[in-house]
């Protein structure tokens, strides 16, 4: 049965930690691996942080869904033109948002709605411990 | 005519006739604004392009004719920019005020260092290097020093227990091992690893496994060995930007995890330092690029919405 948590955090990068908190318990529940709970904590900082620069936000809401072993997280709505072209950017040469969700989660994607957006991202349960 | 003369007659902005007088903002006018400092429209009225107007005439009054007035001006102008960017920073026990101190500088760096030719809002310019000396302003401030001793103290003792357990169960551990490892909860684990994750600062010189002594070999002495194979792929990965401020180590580690797909655990393997320390050093060295760059992105060409952009 899918587990649905959803936050509404204020835009401050005070409040990324306790995202990642959220998502370290989540984690623990899942029983990911820490290397995959690290690298789905870097993936949410990344893309927060640069929501953060480029949205004029005074919150955004994070929904978390459990299911079936995996961790989606669905993070908006977002507006901004430039987060929207960076998360679908094709990759490049260079470290770029993209590159950086793509290495770091199962899958990343943008989820439309209206003018807004959310971005996905998705960790599966292949990255937790046997 | 001289290369100043040059410079005016091909300026596309009369010099002489300021696209709106400015006036110096008061402290309380940002209150409302955008976080980018309220130029979209200011109190006068003016709109975002008579703002952009002004930013330029004034940054071409400083940079071409040396007017330190319009220097001024525009540091008066960004003023609620410096501010804003620094309210996000003001619930980590450092004054507001100090941290609008130390982002304005930031953006007067800014004001300095902005290149007239490469034809960004001085707004693009000014907010990483805002954000930047805020942040090396708490770095420097070391953070360390206020995490609680239990903490610390739990903190070292799960360095320790990674160390045991990944050679053991041939795996990243999880949470709930850790914790009985640890002798402690799950939930105190991830505290001691978000404390860590938040104040650690890791050094080059500090040994491999995230402690200091100096009898321990420093990481440098690790990744002696591979500068060799790193030299040959080297000349791809300065191509991107801002790579050119992170030593070689640190480019090296984030070539194997961004370009070569290697995990952390394969990274630390190779490298003969534990998985935590890679953690650390891949953030440490994106946290550099993010302040040298802006921000950890360029991209060239977008895909349609909704998309996935995975291939995994």
């Amino acid at each position: 049965m899918a587990e649905r948590i959803v936050l509404e955090v204020p835009a401050t990068l005070d409040a990324l930690s306790t995202v990642r908190m959220i998502l370290g318990g989540l984690s623990a529940h899942l029983d990911f691996s820490l290397e995959a709970l690290d690298e789905l904590q870097l993936a949410s900082d990344s893309l927060f942080e640069a929501a953060l620069n480029d949205e004029e936000l005074k919150s955004f809401s994070v929904e978390m869904l459990l299911e079936d072993g995996d961790l989606s997280v669905a993070a908006g709505s977002f507006h901004s033109p430039g987060l929207r072209a960076r998360v679908g950017a094709t990759p490049g040469g260079c470290i770029d948002l993209c590159v950086l969700l793509r290495r770091l989660l199962d899958d990343v994607y943008l989820e439309e709605r209206d003018r807004e957006f959310r971005v996905v991202m998705v960790k599966r349960g292949h990255g937790s411990a046997p | 005519m001289s290369g100043r003369d040059d410079r005016r007659a091909s300026d596309p902005l009369d010099l002489e006739a300021p696209p709106g007088q400015a006036r110096p903002l008061d402290a309380d006018e940002d209150e409302g604004q955008s976080p980018h400092g309220g130029l979209a429209a200011d109190p006068q009225g003016r709109g975002r392009d008579d703002s952009e107007k002004l930013d330029q005439y004034l940054l071409r009054r400083y940079h071409l004719h040396g007017d330190r007035k319009a220097r001024e001006q525009l540091i008066t102008m960004y003023l609620p920019l410096v501010r804003s960017l620094a309210r996000r920073y003001a619930s980590r026990g450092e004054h507001f005020d100090d941290l609008v101190q130390v982002g304005a500088i930031g953006l007067i760096k800014a004001i300095d260092r902005f290149d007239l030719s490469r034809g960004v809002e001085l707004t693009t310019y000014a907010t990483p290097n805002i954000v930047g000396e805020i942040k090396r302003y708490f770095r420097d401030k070391g953070w360390s020093v206020r995490v609680p001793r239990g903490l610390q103290e739990l903190n070292i003792r799960l360095n320790k227990v990674i160390d045991e357990l990944v050679p053991k169960l041939q795996r990243s551990p999880t949470i709930n091992e850790l914790a009985v490892a640890a002798n402690a909860t799950p939930e105190e684990v991830l505290e001691a690893l978000e404390t860590s994750q938040a104040y650690n600062s890791v050094s080059l010189q500090a040994s491999p496994n995230g402690e200091s002594g100096e009898e321990d070999a420093g990481l440098i002495d690790y990744l002696g060995g591979e500068e060799e194979a790193y030299d040959t792929m080297e000349d791809r990965t300065t191509l991107a930007p801002g790579f050119a401020k992170l030593d070689k180590r640190e480019r090296y580690i984030l070539h194997l995890r961004f370009f070569e797909g290697l995990t952390q655990s394969q990274i630390a393997e190779r490298v003969g330092i534990s998985q935590m320390h890679v953690s650390r050093l891949i953030r440490r060295s994106l946290e550099k690029l993010r302040e040298e760059i802006g921000d950890l992105d360029r991209p060239a060409t977008t895909r349609p919405p909704g998309s996935s952009t995975t291939d995994k």
